[in-house]
């Protein structure tokens, strides 16, 4: 049954304007680094590399929030999801189908644009290694945990509301990656407030490896799979969550 | 009981939170039997009650009191479902995927196996004349072929209940019409019917079994053929007139009567008078449900919302 679903949703979420625009979008912006690689004062093929892999995340990141947070809201706005659940499956698969149907969607189009990218910095000159192949697969992971976040809000609030809160999260979760460095200013219950609140918000940072990779910076196999692990961690946490909340959800 | 029931209520009553949190009673001590083999048609004003309880049995709804049963088994077991075909009110689908690719989507979550599955397609489609539209996607049909979409993905998995939900809201009288026969064709395999509606025509024509519901209470259920049966009879006769009897135009008189006068009625015919016709007058469903509905308000017996707790 989550098998089926999974590839229902996919195939409805690749065929979706926003999804296809936001890849138009991303191809345009590829094609426009080049420019920013020329005015830059630095190396520009290091710019262009740089550009490239953060329009990934960037683009990545709205196309999972705008189709995360219309998976479960809109579907029972629209009453889609009538003839789904009036067939002998529990919710629980609902939502995990749905889930693993985005990220197979969401997983096409970040390769997609990893290929296109490297693709394109080959042509240009810029160089490629191991370490860009490495980054593009942690913004994947990223991409992933923020469909997660999205789905979990969506099935708390309205898919406007979710999509502001999932964009809210993201840059939360940028932030908390800095906190460590941080906190040593704070003293006592502040410092356990910070820390609390900081453990609340998936650590996004964990997932950016653009800079580093960028300048070939190597990341330790351990690392990588610590990195995985905690992603992994936080999509199940979510999904458990949003299982929660869909299964008590009057239709 | 529940042998003969393919789906029943006893004392169910539903209570969901409003606006501002204020309580509402859906459904209460809805006592109700869908016989097996049946077309049930479910009657009421809109907001009376027919669709939550129509989303109780599909489990979109949840937290109900009282006993359900389905198949002659409490509800709960989601495995239940797959001997179910649901057409909910103004149905919506997938604006991204194309008619034959849902059907499937469909026929697989109830089960059905990826084999049967074309077979199946083609069948329905062919009922429903959407065999040409297999490649098109949903997102660009009209009110009337969604609807149209919506009974195929019902009957796709050939189930022993089906429940559908206003099913001939947004329909031409062409579609009506097939729409039908289509749901006698399925009576014909072996399914059940069960459908809400305030058309009262279409239980007229349809349905062997009714049942009104209004504002969350049943006002009344059981077989048409009874309710029939409580017309008066209607006597047309010439020469000497009962001094109940009206008389016609063309010289000729009526007389009506119950059922249950009618030895009685025919015994008291003055002597010379010719019958010329005995028959029943028909019962409008439409003038009986009003009337019905109008006499439960006038009781005062009328469920409105009760305030926070």
């Amino acid at each position: 049954m989550i098998r089926i679903i999974a590839w229902a949703t996919c195939r409805e979420a690749v065929r979706s304007r926003t999804f296809l625009l936001l890849l138009a979008v991303y191809l345009l912006g590829v094609l426009m680094s080049r420019i920013v690689g020329w005015i830059s004062a630095t190396d520009g093929n290091i710019i262009t590399t740089d550009v490239v892999f953060s329009l990934q995340s960037i683009m990545g990141v709205l196309v999972a929030v705008a189709t995360g947070t219309a998976l479960v809201h809109v579907e029972i706005q629209q009453k889609t999801l009538y003839t789904v659940l009036s067939r002998p499956l529990p919710r629980w698969q609902f939502v995990l189908g749905k889930y693993l149907g985005l990220c197979l969607a969401l997983a096409a189009g970040q390769i997609a644009m990893l290929l296109i990218g490297l693709i394109y910095l080959l042509l240009t000159g810029a160089e490629v290694h191991q370490w860009l192949v490495v980054a593009g697969l942690l913004t994947i992971v990223e991409v992933l945990v923020m469909a997660a976040v999205s789905l979990c809000w969506t099935a708390l609030s309205s898919p406007l509301l979710a999509a502001v809160l999932g964009l809210a999260t993201y840059a939360l979760g940028h932030a908390v990656h800095s906190l460590p460095g941080l906190v040593h200013h704070l003293k006592g219950w502040q410092q356990t407030i910070a820390i609390t609140l900081a453990s609340l918000i998936p650590d996004l940072g964990q997932f950016a490896f653009r800079n580093e990779a960028v300048y070939r910076t190597p990341l330790p196999l351990d690392d990588l799979l610590m990195r995985l692990v905690y992603g992994g961690l936080w999509c199940t946490l979510l999904v458990v969550i949003t299982v929660a909340v869909v299964r008590r959800k009057q239709l | 009981m529940t042998d003969d029931n393919i789906l029943s209520f006893a004392g169910v009553s539903f209570t969901y939170r409003g606006d501002w949190l204020q309580r509402v009673h859906a459904l209460k001590q809805v006592d109700l039997r869908v016989p097996r083999g049946s077309a049930f048609g479910f009657l009421g004003a809109n907001g009376a009650g027919k669709s939550t309880s129509i989303k109780l049995v599909m489990g979109l709804l949840h937290g109900h009191q009282g006993d359900i049963r389905l198949f002659g088994q409490p509800l709960g077991d989601h495995r239940l479902r797959a001997r179910l075909g649901y057409l909910p009110e103004h149905p919506y689908f997938y604006d991204n995927l194309a008619v034959g690719e849902y059907l499937a989507y469909m026929a697989r979550l109830s089960g059905m196996s990826a084999d049967a599955v074309p077979a199946a397609i083609d069948r329905v489609c062919e009922l429903l004349d959407l065999s040409e539209l297999k490649h098109r996607m949903l997102g660009s049909f009209s009110k009337g072929m969604r609807q149209r979409f919506g009974l195929a993905q019902a009957i796709i998995h050939q189930p022993d209940l089906l429940v559908l939900d206003e099913p001939f809201s947004g329909l031409d009288p062409l579609w009506r019409a097939r729409f039908r026969e289509v749901m006698a064709l399925e009576r014909k395999r072996g399914a059940t019917l069960c459908f809400s509606t305030h058309i009262l025509s279409d239980v007229e024509d349809l349905c062997d079994y009714y049942g009104v519901i209004d504002h969350g209470v049943v006002l009344e259920q059981g077989k048409l053929e009874d309710l029939v049966k409580q017309a008066p009879l209607v006597l047309t006769g010439s020469g000497p007139m009962p001094t109940e009897a009206m008389a016609n135009h063309d010289g000729t008189w009526r007389w009506q009567f119950p059922e249950a006068q009618r030895a009685a009625s025919l015994a008291a015919l003055p002597a010379g008078a010719q019958i010329l016709r005995l028959e029943r007058n028909r019962i409008g469903l439409e003038d009986y449900f009003v009337a019905r509905v109008k006499a439960f308000h006038a009781a005062g017996k009328r469920l409105d919302h009760v305030g926070t707790p």
